[in-house]
């Protein structure tokens, strides 16, 4: 089987056609489901969040099978995420999309077992230590957007788990956490 | 004189009826226990076969599939009844009924991909990845007995031949000569393209176009715009599987 990166490629990577956005609306269906779970898949396996529709990315083409999305077939999957919840546009044009391979509620709950595996019910944390530091180590928060960890924060603000606290710069904000 | 017909005379003729009457019933009894008898030696010698070579049936697809024939040609269907002795002896009626459950599941989850047009092949593949626990192999044949079976249900399960290939259909839509012809022609590629129906075919491009459309809309044909010659190539999963695509890319 074929891969990218770490991931095993579905047998449809390689069928010429799911390249192709499909006219007729059954098959565009299934088509696009296919796509949208591996899209989710790679995203997840390399910590990806953002795609941008104009770059290259290498999971939109097949060397092997000389074929690669076109514009109209990448916006199709990308807004199909996009309303099952599952991704968000960043701009008006649509043209970069942020992908939430866990939903903010899921990162949201990630994020309190992490507080709680690590006994920092009731420390401080900046954000960028908990982007990049040892205890995040070989969790899915290790790396994350920052966009993406400042909503789920901000949801468990919300909840009264957390308080956030802004530094003079993105690098020193930080969170108080009560849970 | 001529003797007129009396009481006596018809007398005789009605007993000598009842007796030619009583022969021929004899003589038919006499048939039928004959009959009879040799039936019931076949049958146990038919049972004792089974049972002798249970194993063989159970575990050869190839053995099992000569059985089936040697069956058929007696006039014997073993897979008639599920409460017959066969079924008892062999299990084998479960056998094939659990084959068809399996094979409407898989015709109907790969719907979408193919339009509800498979390859027999194909089909068989996925049934025996599906049953790897099972200590049974199946062969191209036992799917084809299995789906035999299901044609009771009248749910549109059939097996046509196109080209070389046997497809199973789960749809009812009925596929005219020109759809075939076209599926034919995909073999070669697992694709075909306007031009080269017309030319194969010496179509008109209006029919080839039409044909090509419809198997789109029935959802039998996948349209693939990527190739460098910008030719838009129509692609039918039910003749060239994703897999096996991919299996003969890596050859």
């Amino acid at each position: 089987m074929q891969t990218l990166g770490e991931l095993k490629l579905p047998q449809f990577f390689n069928y010429p056609p799911y390249f192709t956005l499909q006219p007729v609306r059954e098959t565009q269906e299934k088509q696009i489901q296919l796509w949208k779970e591996l899209i989710i898949a790679y995203c997840r396996m390399q910590k990806l969040f953002i795609i941008g529709l104009e770059e290259d990315f290498p999971l939109f083409s097949n060397p092997a099978i000389e074929r690669s999305l076109n514009y109209d077939a990448r916006s199709a999957f990308l807004s199909a995420l996009v309303s099952d919840g599952r991704a968000e546009w960043t701009d008006k044009g649509h043209r970069q999309c942020l992908i939430l391979w866990h939903q903010i509620q899921e990162w949201a709950d990630i994020i309190l077992r992490f507080v709680k595996d690590n006994g920092l019910e009731d420390s401080v944390m900046t954000l960028e230590e908990m982007r990049s530091g040892v205890e995040s180590r070989g969790t899915d928060i290790h790396g994350m957007d920052h966009t993406v960890l400042t909503r789920a924060l901000k949801l468990l603000e919300n909840k009264g788990k957390l308080a956030i606290f802004k530094g003079t710069s993105t690098d020193d904000e930080g969170v108080k956490f009560s849970v | 004189m001529r003797r007129r017909p009396g009481i006596g005379g018809l007398q005789t003729a009605a007993a000598a009826r009842d007796q030619y009457r009583l022969l021929g019933e004899n003589v038919a009894k006499l048939r039928t226990d004959l009959m009879k008898e040799q039936l019931s030696t076949f049958r146990s010698q038919l049972e004792d076969f089974a049972r002798k070579h249970k194993n063989d049936i159970k575990k050869n697809p190839a053995f099992r599939s000569q059985f089936h024939e040697m069956c058929a040609k007696v006039g014997v269907d073993p897979l008639a009844s599920n409460k017959g002795f066969w079924a008892e002896l062999l299990g084998i009626g479960d056998f094939y009924y659990e084959l068809g459950v399996q094979i409407v599941d898989i015709c109907l989850a790969t719907r979408p991909i193919n339009g509800g047009l498979i390859n027999l092949e194909e089909l068989c593949k996925m049934l025996s990845q599906r049953r790897k626990g099972a200590r049974e192999a199946v062969s191209e044949d036992d799917c084809l007995r299995a789906i035999s079976k299901l044609k009771v249900l009248g749910s549109g399960f059939e097996v046509i031949t196109v080209g070389k290939r046997k497809l199973v259909r789960s749809v009812p839509t009925e596929l005219k000569k020109d759809h075939n012809e076209i599926l034919e022609l995909s073999q070669a590629q697992g694709f075909v393209t306007v031009e080269e129906v017309e030319r194969r075919l010496s179509w008109s491009t209006g029919r080839a176009t039409d044909a090509l459309e419809t198997l789109l809309d029935e959802g039998l044909a996948m349209i693939d715009d990527g190739h460098r010659d910008g030719k838009r190539r129509y692609w039918f999963p039910c003749v060239s599987s994703v897999s096996s695509f991919v299996a003969s890319e890596t050859l």
